[in-house]
């Protein structure tokens, strides 16, 4: 099975390698198409791409100039191949745990109505760039949150979806998963932690008052389509929090 | 309810934004959302720019008047829910007249609804809130 990973990228050039070394230890999982979208980086960012292309690695990079990761997103995604069955996301920050996607991707051989997966993320504050693992002793907090990274969807469940809305600088992944659950898209949500989410002091979602106003954006037009349509789902039990466990195991919800 | 009161949102918790004309609420201590039908965005905006009930009501909203028992139930529930309260020492303003020509085009009752399913996400706030003089990961209490 195919599997587009779209990974959007503004001046990362100190995370997105381990980025991608963290998914391409997982290679054996699928046939990896890893979508990179240099969203006009001044910085080293793009030569670490290439240096990952020069390896052979399954990385196609398309650059362009800054139109933010919303833009970003949609242009990874017009750039899936055809015969792509799965899609996922992974931010430049962020890490895939090794075993993540062939945990995730099982769920999809065995139930063929499957549209997607959606499982934990681990929020963390350091992260071993050799190990590709959290710290022993960082604070962290596992639970099932708002992270485009946690869920692989099936390519027709993108298709029906459609593109992240560009009306919203921020909390386009919000809205763009609120929009997959008032679809009452066919999903598991596996024990998996899918992602290690990085905290760090450039974090995109550091800037509040943006952050709020466009999550209330996200909720606001989820509202008003589920006004205009009650047949809509609502978003019950797609948020779970879960506890601190130490030694990085997901709990069950 | 004493038609001259003015009324405040009641804390820090309470955050909202107005678009495209329809108001939304979120409380950042319970995890609670909210939204409003079209004459309840403009009532809230109105409230919360303390424009006093009692200038309110009479006023043309949608086909007919807003009337003093529809005002008292709707503010009730705001005051219920925690998103206002009595302002004691605030200065009454004046209806805009851009509120003022919306409300008077309203086609729905007053009415605010309350969703309360994303509270666990908006409780442990990950990622559009960090409180980082108090260290990171908090939830709030």
């Amino acid at each position: 099975m195919k599997l587009g990973i779209v990974l959007p990228v503004y001046n990362r050039e100190t995370y997105v390698g381990s980025a991608l070394r963290s998914v391409l230890r997982q290679r054996e999982a699928a046939e990896f198409d890893i979508i990179v979208i240099d969203d006009g980086s001044v910085d080293g960012t793009a030569e670490v791409v290439r240096s990952f292309i020069a390896d052979g690695a399954p990385i196609r990079l398309f650059s362009q100039a800054n139109t933010g990761v919303t833009r970003a997103r949609n242009a990874g995604l017009r750039r899936l191949l055809d015969d792509t069955e799965f899609v996922s996301f992974i931010d430049s920050d962020d890490i895939s745990p090794v075993g993540r996607f062939a945990a995730d991707l099982a769920h999809f051989r065995s139930d063929p109505g499957l549209e997607l997966t959606y499982s934990y993320m681990r929020m963390v504050d350091q992260i071993d760039d050799e190990t590709l693992e959290p710290v022993a002793g960082c604070d962290d907090r596992i639970f099932r949150g708002v992270h485009l990274s946690a869920g692989i969807y099936r390519r027709g469940l993108i298709k029906r979806i459609g593109d992240f809305d560009e009306e919203l600088a921020q909390s386009e992944d919000t809205d763009f998963l609120f929009r997959i659950f008032e679809q009452r898209a066919r999903f598991v949500f596996p024990d998996t932690i899918a992602l290690y989410y990085r905290r760090h002091e450039h974090n995109l979602t550091r800037n509040l008052a943006e952050s709020r106003r466009e999550f209330l954006k996200a909720m606001q037009k989820s509202m008003r389509r589920r006004k205009a349509d009650p047949t809509l789902g609502d978003l019950r039990g797609f948020i779970q929090v879960a506890h601190p466990t130490g030694d990085g195991a997901p709990l069950r919800p | 309810m004493g038609y001259s009161t003015i009324y405040a949102v009641a804390n820090s918790d309470i955050v909202y934004e107005t678009f495209d004309g329809d108001a939304v609420v979120l409380d950042l201590a319970s995890g609670r959302y909210f939204g409003f039908s079209d004459s309840g965005s403009c009532v809230w905006e109105a409230l919360i720019a303390q424009v006093p009930p009692a200038s309110l009501v009479g006023r043309p909203c949608g086909d007919g008047l807003l009337s003093a028992a529809d005002l008292d139930a709707f503010i009730a529930r705001l005051t219920e829910y925690g998103l206002l309260l009595p302002a004691t020492d605030a200065v009454s303003t004046a209806l805009s007249p851009d509120l003022a020509q919306r409300l008077a085009a309203a086609r729905e009752a007053l009415k605010i609804d309350m969703h309360d399913e994303l509270a666990d996400l908006v409780m442990v706030d990950p990622i559009h809130d960090v409180d980082e003089p108090a260290g990171w990961p908090a939830v709030k209490q």
